[in-house]
């Protein structure tokens, strides 16, 4: 593995070469970066590997179950396991999507589930992302380039290839397709996530579409190509937020849209991955019920811990809240890319209070968790090996079955100070190695 | 892939007419670098010569940003960076590694900036250039793809040889390539203006504005 850490320049310079990049904005202007890559993978066992494949499976499974019930019968609410106002008040809920049943009756195809291990070794859910989580292009195409740069480290460690990423995002879409061509739907050049909407259509030999390449005739969505010729058009994997999808439907100024696309899904004429409504499941206060709802749903213990989290919307567990403030780790539920979240003890005594005046007057706006104190994991700085944080996002594919990806995002924080590891905050990634034996 | 809209016509066409653009400029600049070892007063013939506005005040000056000055849209960097913007969002029909070599170039032209031997690292960009057009040949099995890039390093490289007022052979040696790749395009043009541009070369009397005037209006994309 020595071989490997020493070929972290190398391997940076190749990422460099392909392009492996983020688009990020700061104070108005887009700026290109790269990904800052360790090489020091996250490994993980076969046998952890198999209790998190469990653990992952059986939670994306009853996600599914609750989409699929929440847009329709909503049987959980009717039987008091989840509180109307969590449904209703919740952004990501859509009342445009009610009763609509996606091709399959598959919502969540594409899952991205953030996990941390605590030092004990526990395994904990920190956050599910089922609207359009990204990520799993980076650890992919860095696999790549380290068995290029060291195939010693992979004769002598037996790792699962995760270069299966494309082909299983095929099959995905293959199984949900209506008809017609896959297509993999971006909102340009200057989104965060651009490599990765191009590279996963060069990987999975889907079409990459901007929203004014496709348009809707009669009941069909098509796409026409530049010799005037219209292609139909059976699935769309769509990288752009729901409410951008179609300006007759959500936000009409969308200019990144394709008007009357919902009408054609709605129809059950084109798969939309993820399907639009997903951020209902994904809701940071929704989380809280996500145990629940795999007793409800699949009639079974959650195997996967989520981490102790507390809503100040009930009394007693504002009554916690408050009285353990300054140990607690407070998130406000429309947030996301590691903003929004604020650990009580960094408060002056001031901004508590008004904090506290915050939480009391919106309580269904936060939620709180105990701070999970999750393991370090050495990164190269130079020719010394620090440990920094870092999480995991594990991506879970359905499709006729569920599938958990055999690697997964790796996450880590070059402050040694933070908690926080998203790359827009100047995090950077590794390969998730999980070994074959 | 092979599937593709008006809009990725387009840029696959320009994406073609800018790599090009700056493969023959660079070629042309090695020339005129040479020369200009020596002769002080070399650099505003070049600029007449590749219709560069003279806004420089010495040769050196020139030579240190003519080809790097992206406040410039005629530096050579510059249309390196369209070439690359045009590739980024091609990635899907052209592949990753095709795409690579456009960005090793942009690479090497920021080594051959701050480098006392400048020429040399723009050979990489040169080489580096020289393999995309291999991996293109390589790496894009659509025929109609691969020829709407190729018909934009065609259009472009007729542009150039025009401007650098190049030879009627090396002229007639393009334009027959390019009689032979726009058909293979899919695309529309002005078969009128072909016919018009290829017998003025062919007969060796060409009119210089009018030439540059029907190869740039030659194609529509």
């Amino acid at each position: 593995m020595e071989q490997l850490y020493k070929q972290s320049e190398v391997v940076n310079d190749l990422l460099a070469r392909y392009g492996v990049k983020f688009g990020i904005y700061k104070n108005g202007n887009f700026k290109e970066q790269l990904f800052p890559f360790d090489a020091i993978p996250r490994v993980i066992t076969k046998e952890e590997f198999n209790y998190l494949e469990r653990g992952l499976s059986q939670r994306v499974r009853a996600l599914n179950c609750f989409l699929k019930d929440i847009y329709a019968e909503k049987k959980i609410v009717k039987d008091g396991v989840l509180p109307e106002e969590f449904l209703y008040a919740s952004s990501g809920y859509l009342a445009e999507c009610e009763s609509i049943m996606p091709p399959k009756g598959i919502y969540s195809h594409i899952s991205g589930i953030d996990l941390v291990q605590s030092k004990d070794g526990t395994w904990y859910v920190l956050e599910d992302n089922l609207r359009v989580p990204s990520g799993a292009s980076y650890p992919m195409i860095a696999r790549e380039l380290c068995r290029r740069s060291s195939p010693g480290t992979f004769m002598e460690n037996k790792v699962c290839d995760n270069r299966n990423y494309a082909s299983l995002l095929k099959q995905v879409m293959d199984y949900s397709n209506t008809g017609g061509i896959n297509v993999i739907m971006t909102p340009g050049r200057y989104n965060a996530a651009y490599f990765e909407h191009s590279y996963l259509a060069e990987k999975t030999g889907s079409v990459l579409v901007c929203g004014s390449d496709l348009f809707v005739e009669g009941d069909h969505l098509y796409y026409r190509d530049y010799t005037g010729k219209k292609i139909q058009v059976g699935a769309v994997y769509r990288r752009i937020s729901d409410e951008y999808l179609d300006p007759m439907t959500f936000k009409e100024e969308s200019v990144i849209g394709v008007p009357n696309i919902m009408k054609v899904y709605k129809k059950g004429n084109v798969a939309l991955i993820n399907a639009p409504g997903n951020g209902i499941a994904d809701d940071k206060g929704i989380y809280y019920f996500v145990p629940k709802m795999i007793q409800y749903y699949l009639g079974e213990e959650s195997v996967l811990n989520n981490a102790s989290t507390y809503l100040p919307f009930y009394q007693k567990d504002m009554e916690y809240v408050l009285e353990n403030f300054d140990k607690l780790v407070i998130k406000d539920v429309a947030e996301a890319g590691g903003y929004g979240v604020v650990f009580g003890s960094s408060f002056t005594k001031e901004k508590k209070e008004d904090f506290i005046e915050l939480l009391k007057r919106e309580p269904r706006r936060f939620i709180a968790q105990e701070v999970i104190d999750f393991i370090d994991i050495d990164i190269m700085e130079g020719d010394q090996q620090v440990p920094r944080k870092a999480d995991l996002r594990a991506f879970v594919l359905t499709g006729e079955d569920t599938y958990v990806w055999k690697s997964g995002l790796t996450r880590f924080s070059r402050n040694p100070d933070s908690f926080i590891v998203n790359s827009s905050q100047g995090g950077g990634f590794k390969d998730t190695w999980v070994l074959s034996q | 892939m092979g599937t593709i809209t008006v809009e990725k016509a387009n840029e696959l066409f320009w994406l073609g007419r800018y790599a090009e653009r700056v493969y023959t400029t660079l070629r042309e600049f090695f020339i005129g670098f040479d020369r200009m070892i020596e002769a002080e007063e070399a650099y505003i013939e070049y600029c007449k010569i590749v219709d560069v506005p003279n806004v420089y005040e010495s040769k050196r000056e020139f030579l240190e940003k003519y080809p790097f000055d992206t406040e410039n849209p005629d530096s050579i960097l510059s249309n390196l960076y369209r070439a690359y913007d045009n590739a980024l969002v091609l990635r899907d029909e052209i592949h990753t590694e095709t795409l690579s070599y456009i960005q090793l170039s942009i690479y090497d032209m920021k080594k051959a900036r701050v480098s006392i031997a400048p020429l040399i690292e723009m050979q990489k960009v040169i080489d580096n250039l020289l393999a995309f057009w291999g991996s293109v040949d390589d790496k894009v099995d659509e025929e109609k793809t691969r020829s709407i890039i190729k018909l934009g390093r065609r259009v472009e490289r007729i542009d150039l040889y025009l401007r650098f007022r190049m030879s009627c052979d090396k002229l007639k040696t393009e334009k027959n390539k390019l009689e032979k790749r726009i058909v293979r395009t899919g695309l529309k043009y002005d078969e009128s203006k072909l016919c018009e541009l290829s017998s003025m070369i062919d007969s060796g009397e060409i009119l210089l504005n009018q030439a540059i005037a029907l190869i740039e209006s030659l194609v529509e994309v």
